[in-house]
């Protein structure tokens, strides 16, 4: 009895507690639906870990929501000739948050490691592969020798691997500590951190950029769209940010009086990819047809309520490589039927698409395009799977039906990272198609430096891949954003990359 | 004594009344589904991109509104109704007779046999349903069939625990003695002599049962653990429902109510038939 007292007067306490703490001003709270398990720059490639660790970490150059390169921790660089050499100037009197001073050394050690043994354990190091090494000039000018030009290469440097790390921290404490206990340079810094539940931010006083007018930043990791939702309602967290929102609830979310949906386009593209080895699909003709058949118009104008756009190629229209002149192939469902006699398919053969079980827009995408299909004679049916197992299991290991759901989020704005990924032989993302022809063009685009060469040349990948037949593009979706009406200065960022400096609430 | 009377009277109309109410419920939906089935083949599948998420009784012709792709509901609904009243049945039927097999042989042959069966029986009530519905789907896959099977294999237990024990208490009684005194052979006496003393218990769990399945299927659908999207199913229906719940509640709303009429249909006649077939209660859930 006297327990339970103690106990409700426990209760009660950090009920006003909470309270207290969530009435004090600038005080911000997000709904992020995936915990990345760890803070290491090397150690990710999930947008949710870039969505918290802009706050922490600064590269050497930055991209805001405005997708303009701007200098971050190097106030200037400078390449020479043939593009093999970056000079970079660096900022002066940044400090980390543990007090450490950030300068040459601390760019060094950051892509020694990124670019050794440690970086080569995590997914992050491919993306930079064209450095060669780091020479110190001086305490503030770094030269950084590449292998080979590298045209994206200053955007990579603005996110993921190439946050500048603390050299002292992480060989004193090692680099298990700092994936739970990150240290970086950036505006805010991590103070607490549970596990698949939230991450506590405070803002950090001495950001070379001054300080953030928030003071305190937590996100909570919640993956049930619903479940985020109604807290945003509640006013338990005040943004939930992609790829949480599904398109269905935006009219939830706009009917409240206290809250409103941001919406931005996004680099992310959705498409359903080709078996292109057994099945009906392995034949061209057959892929052909099955595009033709799908209005995609109407499912970006209905199912998605023009929340995106009809894509021709693997990739939106921010992305380099990405051209305007080149057309989706059109609907028509006469010429479908007529592709599909030709190629010999009977009325009834089977067709599975693989998707991912939990995603709520792409489900009703999915039944859509399977009633488009079912119109030319086909049987379709549709198979959810958990999406790790999607993703780690069943498409890199060639196991899926003749068409699987793939998303694909392009941070880098560039159609090289996508489509090298997606249609060299032998990568991750290819496990059925080998053309040494598109091999072939995908390695000569990276050795280009002159830009407008560069951009013809991806643009002729991405004509290929339609001619082809390699996947049914469907659309880019908007990055949608549930925000409280109290929430200022909120610029919706399309790459899901917040850095929340100039945010603050409203009383 | 007249309150006696009265009270029994009362007791006694809603017995009726309990089976009226069932048979109609149950009886209605299943004329509703071959009906459906057998006049419009293609109703609550036909995509329709230009009439989404209409409300009900809005527009002529769609009385119960249409889903997110357009889809009538009340078509969906009762077409959802085939997949569930053939999980439901086909799976509480699989599972009697595996039951009653088990059961018979059990409890008539006892020893090493019963003890074998009745362990396993024990090992399988312990696992919980969830856990091994996601395992056997995880290895064998998702599907109308497979789930069929899953519920047979997790739901025969009950039926072999409740036919052990009837039969624990027949096989010594004299009819058993002397058929076995005059050399009946021991599947007519297994077969013949005790399944019809057992068998009113096992039908009334069996009714009972078929609504569990129902809810079974329906949550498992709705994790996305059942059958495939493109088949309209009531626990699919509530899944996709759940996005819209605050701006188009008729998509969850009335694949709510047609399990929720269904099972208590199923419950009520269960409830009946209790009584006509084993007016001494042995069947105690």
């Amino acid at each position: 009895m006297k327990n339970g007292k103690v106990l409700l007067k426990s209760l009660l306490a950090s009920v006003a507690l909470a309270a207290a703490i969530s009435a004090q001003a600038g005080s911000l709270t997000i709904a992020s639906p995936q915990d990345p398990g760890s803070w290491d720059p090397i150690d990710t490639f999930l947008v949710n870990w870039a969505s918290v660790a802009t706050n922490v970490f600064d590269g050497l150059t930055y991209r805001g929501p405005d997708m303009a390169l701007v200098p971050g921790l190097a106030t200037a660089w400078e390449e020479n000739e043939d593009g093999t050499r970056i000079r970079f100037t660096l900022r002066e009197d940044v400090t980390f948050h543990n007090g450490e001073p950030f300068n040459a050394e601390s760019v060094k050690f950051t892509f020694d490691r990124l670019l050794g043994e440690e970086g080569a354990q995590g997914p992050q190091r491919s993306n930079y592969t064209a450095i060669d090494s780091i020479e110190i000039i001086d305490d503030y000018t770094v030269d950084m020798h590449l292998h080979q030009p590298d045209p994206v290469l200053l955007t990579k440097l603005a996110g993921y691997g190439a946050m500048i790390v603390p050299p002292q921290y992480i060989q004193e404490h090692g680099s298990d500590h700092f994936a739970i206990h990150p240290v970086g340079t950036g505006p805010f810094q991590i103070v607490n951190y549970a596990r698949r539940e939230r991450v506590e931010l405070e803002a950090y006083a001495d950001h070379w950029g001054g300080a953030p007018r928030l003071d305190q930043l937590t996100y909570r990791f919640i993956s049930e769209p619903s479940t985020a939702i109604a807290e945003l309602q509640s006013g338990g967290v005040h943004i939930v940010i992609p790829p949480t929102v599904p398109i269905g609830m935006i009219d939830t979310i706009e009917n409240n009086r206290n809250t409103h949906v941001a919406s931005v386009p996004s680099p992310t593209v959705e498409a359903l990819r080709f078996n292109t080895e057994s099945g009906i699909t392995a034949d061209e003709r057959v892929r052909r047809a099955l595009i033709m058949a799908v209005d995609r118009e109407a499912i970006v104008d209905s199912i998605l309520a023009g929340q995106g756009q009809v894509i021709s190629s693997f990739q939106g229209e921010f992305s380099f490589g990405y051209d305007p002149e080149m057309e989706p192939i059109p609907h028509d469902m006469e010429g479908a039927r007529q592709l599909l006699a030709e190629a010999g398919v009977e009325p009834g053969a089977s067709l599975q698409i693989d998707v991912r079980g939990g995603d709520a827009t792409f489900g009703e995408v999915a039944q859509v395009v399977s009633s488009y299909l079912q119109m030319l004679g086909l049987n379709v049916s549709i198979r959810g799977y958990e999406t790790n197992v999607l993703l780690n299991d069943i498409i890199p290991e060639g196991r899926t039906g003749e068409m699987f759901q793939q998303k694909w989020g392009g941070w880098t704005f560039d159609f090289d990272n996508t489509a090298y990924l997606m249609y060299h032989t032998g990568e991750r993302w290819n496990p059925y198609d080998s053309d040494e022809e598109l091999d072939a063009m995908l390695n000569e685009q990276r050795s280009i430096t002159d830009p407008a060469r560069r951009e013809d040349l991806l643009q002729s990948i991405a004509r290929y891949t339609q001619d082809r037949a390699l996947e049914m593009p469907l659309y880019s979706i908007n990055a949608l954003y549930g925000v409280r009406n109290e929430v200022q200065n909120f610029e919706a960022a399309p790459d899901n990359r917040l850095r929340l400096t100039d945010v603050y609430l409203e009383d | 004594m007249t309150t006696v009377q009265t009270r029994s009277d009362t007791l006694k109309r809603f017995k009726n009344l309990e089976f009226i109410l069932g048979v109609l419920l149950v009886g209605g939906i299943t004329l509703a589904v071959v009906i459906t089935h057998w006049l419009f083949p293609d109703s609550g599948t036909q995509v329709n991109l230009t009439q989404r998420l209409v409300p009900p009784m809005t527009e002529p012709g769609i009385w119960l509104g249409t889903d997110a792709l357009g889809r009538d509901i009340l078509g969906r609904a009762i077409l959802g109704g085939e997949i569930s009243l053939k999980v439901g049945v086909y799976s509480a039927l699989g599972a009697v007779i595996l039951g009653i097999v088990m059961g018979l042989i059990s409890g008539y042959y006892g020893g090493f046999v019963d003890v074998f069966v009745m362990r396993f029986a024990d090992v399988q009530l312990a696992l919980p349903f969830i856990l091994l519905a996601i395992t056997f789907i995880a290895v064998i896959g998702g599907g109308l069939t497979n789930m069929i099977i899953l519920l047979i294999v997790s739901q025969w237990v009950q039926y072999a625990r409740l036919v052990r024990g009837s039969v624990l208490s027949l096989r010594d009684q004299e009819f058993i003695l002397s058929a076995r005194a005059i050399g009946v052979h021991d599947i007519r006496i297994l077969f013949q002599h005790l399944l019809p003393n057992l068998i009113g218990p096992v039908i009334v769990l069996m009714t009972l049962n078929v609504a569990n399945n129902i809810l079974l299927e329906s949550s498992l659908t709705f994790l996305g653990l059942g059958v495939d999207p493109t088949i309209p199913s009531w626990g699919g229906m509530l899944a996709e429902g759940r996005t819209y719940l605050q701006t188009a509640w008729w998509l969850s709303v009335f694949p709510g109510l047609a399990i929720l009429l269904t099972v208590l249909g199923l419950n009520l006649l269960g409830d009946w038939l209790r009584d006509i077939l084993d007016p001494t209660g042995r069947t105690s859930l």
